[in-house]
């Protein structure tokens, strides 16, 4: 990929696969549909234009996020409205699987991007995390079963990722650093931003953990009680804030006290604990279960068969994301949002 | 609450999955010598698909099949000793050989039938869904269609009917890929099927259609969910066909090496042999023990359909109309 980083360039990542999962069917948690993807898109390019992004590096796709996307600034350039940055598809071929995640970051980096906008859930943004290096992620959630990624108006995501890449806010106010949970087994070196799930659910399956009944042990980066997901199961025992150096375990039981969490859209449960406990920085602990399932983020990645062990080791080092508040505030405070309108409106 | 496979699921699973596959390598290989009345659309490839949801439902529960229904019509039950007679065109088979490969019903497994008309299953599971629901019985019916179905304005009658009477349906979406030469990404406006259910006020979702795992447990909470009353919805299984749209598809619509590669990385039996010897749950000897007893049974199939007798014409008039 050329290096492309002379002018205030973005990357996008929109998972064309969030969204989708069984969830659907075992909570109330909404369909989100390819349209709604490239509608959040739009929105992004938008407030990109607005702030001066010239380019905009776009991963493809197979399911038309990239087509739609097409469609609109075809339909956006032919209405004469405000110029959005030109976009350019990631050259690379496609295998509708995380692989083409990867790939699409790796060049993205190569190229330069000064921020990468993730579209997807806790799963997307880690597989993200394990290619960008220190590009600052902006972070959209599509879907509604997600702790890391922002629920947020994605023109203000826009912006502050638009402010940060022309150079009006430096990235040492515009974003914070992640914890993270290193997974590492004889042949298994693995991440997650947000939890370590183990299911005694035997094969991946549908990938999704929706069953409480089958958690075994639980790993968290942060527990916020206001979070929806596995993560709140430990943020009812104990919140963990997302900048605090320390990280959460959780063993389950069947039986027994437990706490009332919101595991998922609609779904609020008791889940039985066993024992509990912080997590420091660089502890690592082992997995106990034999029989069942590693999940990262919320899903199936890694089958147990009981001939491997496997540690769970919380690191301080995670990616960079942008506080989307800090952002505009800080843009404000530096006048980077007053405009000449005279000067503005001149052909 | 996740159901548990047993031993003995996961050696049905297998066992069904490899009688599909045997049964359509083998029509592919027999229809070329001319021999075969008819079309013949094979499923091969897609084995996971109807295995994984067909293992959630009883005799009791219906399905409606497509134009490419083999698949199905094992899955469901039926026996392929009679289907390889009905698509040879025997007096022994299923339907006394005067439905062929796109018309196999059997209504005591509960399989309305495979169906040459593209969409035609959606009114029919609302049939058989509304009955089941005036009768109060458990019973729930799935419509399996394809990409080319999901544009057909009969399944979007049936998925607003479903809803509207809140019906134990489940709309099994099979995409794989191409509607007869043409690629979905093409013809369906919305490429992934799954986004039409909010439109009629249904779940969706998406599911990797080689993975029996992943189809079983997506499609046993659907199933699940529309048996305890929740209503319809609508699960897109992505898959892909080994073969042409019908045999004799020189297939130029895709890429050289397409097929193999999908074989060889993604294929269901491979990936399902892999996944429950290295939990130790079965042994590659019991899989093996399968393999040959299932190519006995379609070489034994085959022998019998050549050497059985064809309707009369005595038979023309038979069956043709149900008295009540």
């Amino acid at each position: 990929m050329k290096h492309i980083a002379t002018t205030p360039s973005i990357g996008i990542v929109a998972n064309p696969a969030s969204g989708r999962d069984i969830r659907r069917l075992t909570s109330k948690a909404l369909v989100f549909p390819t349209v709604e993807k490239i509608n959040m898109i739009e929105r992004l390019l938008g407030a990109f234009g607005a702030v001066g992004v010239e380019h905009v590096l776009m991963m493809p796709d197979m399911v038309g996020i990239a087509a739609g996307l097409i469609r609109a600034i075809d339909g956006h350039r032919a209405q004469g409205l405000q110029p959005w940055p030109v976009v350019d598809f990631v050259p690379m071929p496609l295998t509708d699987s995380p692989r083409d995640t990867q790939e699409a970051v790796r060049q993205m980096r190569a190229a330069g991007v000064a921020v990468i906008v993730v579209l997807g859930g806790d799963g997307t943004h880690r597989i993200v995390a394990g290619e960008c290096g220190d590009i600052p992620l902006a972070t959209l959630s599509s879907g509604t079963n997600n702790a890391f990624p922002d629920l947020r108006e994605p023109t203000l995501t826009g912006l502050a990722a638009g402010l940060v890449a022309t150079g009006a806010v430096p990235v040492s106010e515009a974003a914070r650093r992640n914890k993270l949970l290193r997974v590492r087994g004889s042949k298994v070196d693995e991440i997650a931003l947000v939890d370590v799930c183990v299911t005694r659910q035997m094969h991946l399956g549908a990938r999704a953990v929706w069953d409480p009944s089958t958690i075994a042990e639980l790993f968290v980066t942060f527990a916020e009680p206001d979070a929806i997901g596995l993560s709140s199961i430990a943020a009812m025992l104990e919140p963990v804030g997302r900048d605090v150096p320390r990280g959460s375990w959780v063993r389950c039981a069947t039986s027994g006290l437990g706490v009332l969490a919101p595991i998922a859209p609609g779904l609020v449960t008791p889940v039985g604990i066993d024992e509990h406990g912080l997590l420091a920085p660089g502890q690592s602990m082992q997995i106990r279960t034999e029989q069942g399932c590693i999940a990262l983020d919320g899903e199936r990645e890694i089958e147990l068969n009981g001939h491997q062990t496997y540690s769970v080791t919380l690191e301080l080092d995670g990616p960079l994301s942008l506080d989307v508040p800090a952002t505009l505030a800080a843009a404000v405070r530096r006048g980077a949002m007053v405009r000449d309108l005279i000067r503005s409106a001149a052909p | 609450m996740t159901k548990t496979l047993t031993r003995e699921d996961l050696l049905k699973a297998y066992r069904t999955m490899r009688t599909i596959r045997e049964f359509e390598e083998r029509l592919h290989t027999d229809f070329a010598t001319g021999e075969i009345p008819g079309f013949v659309h094979l499923y091969a490839g897609e084995e996971a698909s109807a295995t994984g949801v067909c293992m959630n439902l009883t005799a009791d529960d219906h399905i409606a099949s497509t134009h490419r229904g083999h698949g199905h019509c094992i899955a469901k039950g039926v026996d392929p000793v009679g289907m390889m007679a009905e698509i040879w065109g025997k007096k022994t088979g299923t339907c006394k050989g005067k439905g062929g490969s796109m018309h196999i019903a059997d209504l005591s497994v509960g399989m309305l039938g495979a169906n040459g008309i593209v969409g035609g299953g959606g009114p029919l599971v609302c049939g058989t869904a509304l009955a089941a629901k005036l009768r109060n019985q458990p019973f729930v019916s799935v419509c399996f269609f394809g990409d080319g179905a999901s544009n057909q304005g009969t399944i979007f009658e049936a998925m607003n009917l479903a809803s509207v009477w809140n019906l134990p349906v489940i709309f099994l979406a099979e995409n794989n890929g191409y509607a007869e030469a043409t690629s979905s990404k093409f013809s369906v406006a919305c490429d992934n099927i799954a986004d039409r259910a909010s439109a009629f006020g249904m779940p969706g979702i998406t599911v990797d259609g080689f993975d029996f795992f992943a189809v079983y447990e997506a499609a046993g909470a659907a199933i699940d969910r529309a048996r305890k009353g929740g209503g319809p919805s609508l699960v897109e299984v992505k898959l892909s066909r080994y073969y042409g749209h019908f045999e004799g598809d020189q297939q130029t619509y895709r890429a050289p090496g397409e097929v193999q590669a999908i074989r060889d990385t993604k294929d269901c039996l491979l990936q399902f042999a892999r996944r429950v010897t290295s939990s130790g749950e079965i042994t590659q000897a019991e899989l093996d023990a399968i393999d040959a007893d299932v190519k006995a049974l379609i070489d034994g199939s085959v022998v019998k359909a050549k050497s059985d007798p064809k309707p009369t014409e005595a038979d023309l008039l038979t069956d043709v109309y149900v008295s009540y």
